[in-house]
């Protein structure tokens, strides 16, 4: 029952959406709708749920004065009132939490963003050796791409405009696509055991009783 | 009626999933082989490792949302998770998993009380510690993850998922602290990254065979064969478009837009 009832809700559900992608839009498209709305609807009442662990779980760290945790959670709890505090009495759309959010989390998360530069050139700076074969292949193509993209080297060096042309749409592009297919097969056979019951990992396992079949 | 254009989307929708069930009840009578997923294999082996070094296994799936086309992503993410939480328990090594949507929440902590309960080690599941909201926010979620990686120093990272920029973000953090990685995505720009960073990786449709790898079970690992013979399908149809389109005729292009 705790399974076979979220697994009937899924398959109805299922259906649902691919009828209306497939047949009929028309008269399913209300239905579809009420879903989404639900949908969003059940994401609004489990952000309830997160903010609920939030606080137990930085709270707890603060009391017990974990180190090296409990400054950055106690910081944490003070920005999520705050932020409740303005939204809730301001209004989301009001001019001081649009100030709130712009001057803060917006300009934090371009600047986490922009660390992702260095990120890269890090993991490029350990990726491009040759140490063997496929390496090497790596290295060859990594160090054209880049090149490419230096504009005094692709305007100095023409042909490596054409090399890089031709990188990204026969070998790239041929293996981009034999992995969107392997993927997309995947996730049709994913869908499928989902929808009829057999793949229930994401409602934990189920044990030989509840397996049939 | 059927919605034009979609015909053929729609018939070969109904002939994969058909064989795909075939292939599943040929499995009941003769078990299929495999090769082996190399970072699947390793699962064991990594948790294993956080054992000896008494550090957590650290899990996450991502920018997964339940109500986006990353569902199935997130989904298969959510496999693994029961089968990597039920070792742990077993072994005794907290794995922290890190949610980026509130609505995962409640389905990750029940899968990981189950996985706890499998292993006769319910009272040792803690959900506040181990199911952490971190935020809704893209890079709030990665600085987070990041935050989690630099304190507790989880000696293996178990990365399935859609992922997007943080990929590299997490992928760097964790190779920096010393941690073992396994990545999977089907998001085919973030492939390359965690190619080139992490230990294992699962290549797209490995994340959706997952849970049917980690299971063991006869039909599941069946649904696999049938993945493989559309596979086939697809090559069929690329040669004969191949074929045709030289030969000047244009109607396997015309029977695709149906």
């Amino acid at each position: 029952m705790k399974k076979s009832v979220p697994i009937a809700l899924v398959f109805i559900t299922a259906v649902i959406f691919l009828l209306e992608y497939f047949v009929l839009p028309i008269e399913l498209k209300s239905t579809v709708t009420m879903l989404q709305n639900w949908g969003i609807i059940l994401t609004a009442f489990t952000l309830g749920f997160g903010a609920v662990n939030m606080f137990v779980f930085h709270g707890k760290q603060v009391s017990r004065r974990a180190k090296g945790q409990w400054p950055y959670s106690l910081w944490l709890l003070i920005i999520l009132v705050l932020f409740t505090l303005v939204g809730v009495i301001m209004g989301a759309t009001s001019t001081q939490y649009s100030w709130l959010y712009n001057s803060s989390y917006f300009a934090l998360s371009a600047t986490v963003y922009s660390s992702l530069g260095f990120y890269m050139t890090s993991g490029i700076y350990r990726a491009l050796r040759a140490k063997n074969a496929e390496s090497a292949l790596l290295l060859i193509v990594g160090v054209i791409v880049l090149a490419r993209n230096a504009p005094a080297l692709a305007a100095q060096f023409p042909i490596l405009v054409n090399m890089d042309s031709w990188l990204s749409s026969v070998p790239t592009t041929s293996a981009q696509r034999g992995i969107m297919i392997g993927a997309a097969l995947g996730a049709i056979a994913l869908g499928l055991r989902t929808m009829i019951g057999r793949e229930t990992g994401f409602l934990g396992q189920t044990t030989e009783g509840e397996k049939g079949g | 009626m059927l919605v034009a254009g979609r015909m053929f989307a729609l018939g070969m929708l109904i002939a994969i999933c058909v064989l795909i069930i075939v292939c599943m009840e040929l499995a009941k009578k003769n078990l299929p082989t495999f090769r082996k997923i190399a970072g699947l294999d390793a699962l064991p082996e990594m948790i294993g490792r956080a054992a000896e070094m008494g550090k957590p296994v650290h899990y996450t799936t991502g920018l997964g949302e339940l109500n986006t086309n990353m569902a199935s992503q997130l989904v298969a993410g959510l496999s693994v998770l029961s089968y990597v939480s039920e070792i742990c328990a077993k072994l005794g090594v907290r794995v922290i998993y890190t949610v980026y949507q509130s609505q995962v929440m409640p389905i990750a902590t029940e899968l990981m009380k189950e996985a706890y309960t499998r292993a006769g080690k319910a009272d040792e599941f803690d959900a506040d510690d181990q199911v952490r909201y971190m935020s809704g926010e893209q890079f709030a979620y990665a600085s987070a993850v990041q935050g989690v990686a630099e304190r507790e120093r989880p000696a293996a990272n178990i990365m399935i998922g859609p992922f997007y920029a943080e990929s590299m973000l997490f992928a760097e953090t964790f190779y920096r602290i010393g941690s073992i990685q396994l990545a999977g995505t089907a998001r085919g720009y973030q492939i390359p990254f965690f190619a080139v960073v992490c230990d294992y990786l699962l290549i797209a449709e490995e994340i959706y065979a997952a849970g049917a790898y980690v299971s063991k079970d006869a039909v599941l690992t069946g649904s696999i064969r049938g993945q493989d013979v559309g596979k086939f399908i697809a090559l069929i149809l690329m040669l004969v478009g191949v074929i045709l389109t030289l030969a000047g005729s244009n109607a396997l292009i015309n029977v695709m837009k149906l």
